[in-house]
């Protein structure tokens, strides 16, 4: 089953940052197939999502870029700032909370006694 | 893998700048991104541009154009919240100036005029702008989005006019007479026929549109009885004597 975009939006931003904590730099395309991989291709990240997000992330100066030319097109890598760091702890810790408040809300899990 | 030519790169940057993307960071991004699954996925003797239609397909629901239109979206509400907060000052300042402002006039105390002035310019040029930038991300349809426009910048220039009216400054009249007329005869009838084609918005904007029909009215009313004509002057100091 593959999870849907409206389920995946609201977490896209957590999702790069913490792929890019973990891999230092990385470009959209290799940012789609790594998520692919990791999740047995349970969430596919959209272009017409990822690059909005990876456009925003870089104004708020969370991302720094560098670029590199194959031929004649050119690549564009991405990976954290200072700023950056810290918002991706922030973000993670943030979501794994919506996580557990989740859990509880829709009772997943069987009440502790 | 596939080994993409120049003339096929510069094919698809050609076709992503034709579907409208404008933003050439977007452009350049998107080039690659295409070229990559190209050159994973296709087979050395396979159909290219049949194989880049298929794909470039999946990139949106309905044109190629979307992608930018949500980046620029992103990029200028990245500010959304501050944004907010500045509305929201700014809409208590302004009020709290002109409260201030029309006591200290009515009292004839110094000082009057500065907060007058800065409470309306704050009003009408930072208040009214923001509240409109917000209000347009809530609203879908080009039409519903232009017709709330016009009505902010009616309110901006009706609230200009009470300034200069206030401070006799040369103008007030067409600034205010303007924002009237384009409210009652332009503004009304474009945001009333648009909401009540809608049935859901057809109660509330019933609703507007008398309030409103009331505000136009009494506004001019107000503008006319404000100042007596000359012969209104003459026949009253004539029954005087």
């Amino acid at each position: 089953m593959i999870f849907s975009t409206e389920l995946v939006k609201g977490t896209l931003k957590t999702i790069v940052l913490k792929l890019l904590e973990d891999n230092t730099k990385m470009y959209g395309y290799e940012i789609t197939q790594t998520v692919k991989e990791m999740t047995g291709e349970r969430i596919q990240i959209t272009e017409g999502a990822l690059y909005p997000t990876l456009h925003a992330l870089e104004s708020e100066g969370l991302l720094t870029t560098e670029t590199e030319y194959i031929g004649k097109r050119m690549r564009k890598y991405y990976s954290l700032s200072q700023k950056g760091k810290g918002a991706t702890r922030e973000r993670v810790n943030e979501l794994a909370d919506f996580m557990n408040t989740m859990n509880m809300l829709l009772n997943l899990e069987p009440k502790k006694a | 893998m596939y080994q993409l030519s120049d003339a096929q790169v510069e094919y698809i940057l050609n076709d992503i700048r034709r579907n409208g993307v404008d933003m050439e960071d977007l452009q350049l991004n998107l080039l690659d991104h295409i070229c990559c699954i190209i050159e994973h996925n296709l087979g050395d003797k396979d159909d290219f541009e049949g194989f880049y239609r298929q794909t470039i397909k999946q990139f949106y629901n309905r044109e190629l154009r979307e992608i930018e239109d949500e980046t620029i979206q992103l990029l200028t509400f990245k500010n959304y919240y501050a944004m907010k907060r500045l509305m929201m000052a700014s809409g208590i300042f302004s009020t709290l100036a002109f409260i201030s402002g029309s006591l200290f006039k009515w009292m004839h105390w110094p000082g009057a005029g500065i907060m007058l002035v800065l409470g309306i310019v704050t009003f009408s040029l930072i208040f009214l702008p923001l509240m409109f930038a917000l209000k347009t991300k809530e609203i879908n349809g080009a039409q519903d989005k232009l017709i709330t426009g016009l009505g902010f910048l009616l309110g901006m220039m009706h609230c200009m006019g009470i300034l200069f009216k206030v401070q006799h400054w040369p103008g007030a009249n067409i600034l205010m007479f303007g924002g009237i007329i384009g409210l009652a005869f332009l503004f009304i009838p474009l945001y009333f026929f648009n909401g009540y084609r809608q049935p859901e918005k057809r109660f509330n904007t019933i609703l507007t549109t008398i309030i409103l029909i009331a505000v136009a009215g009494s506004q001019f009313t107000l503008m006319r009885v404000h100042k007596p004509q000359a012969n209104e002057v003459r026949i009253q100091a004539e029954v005087q004597k």
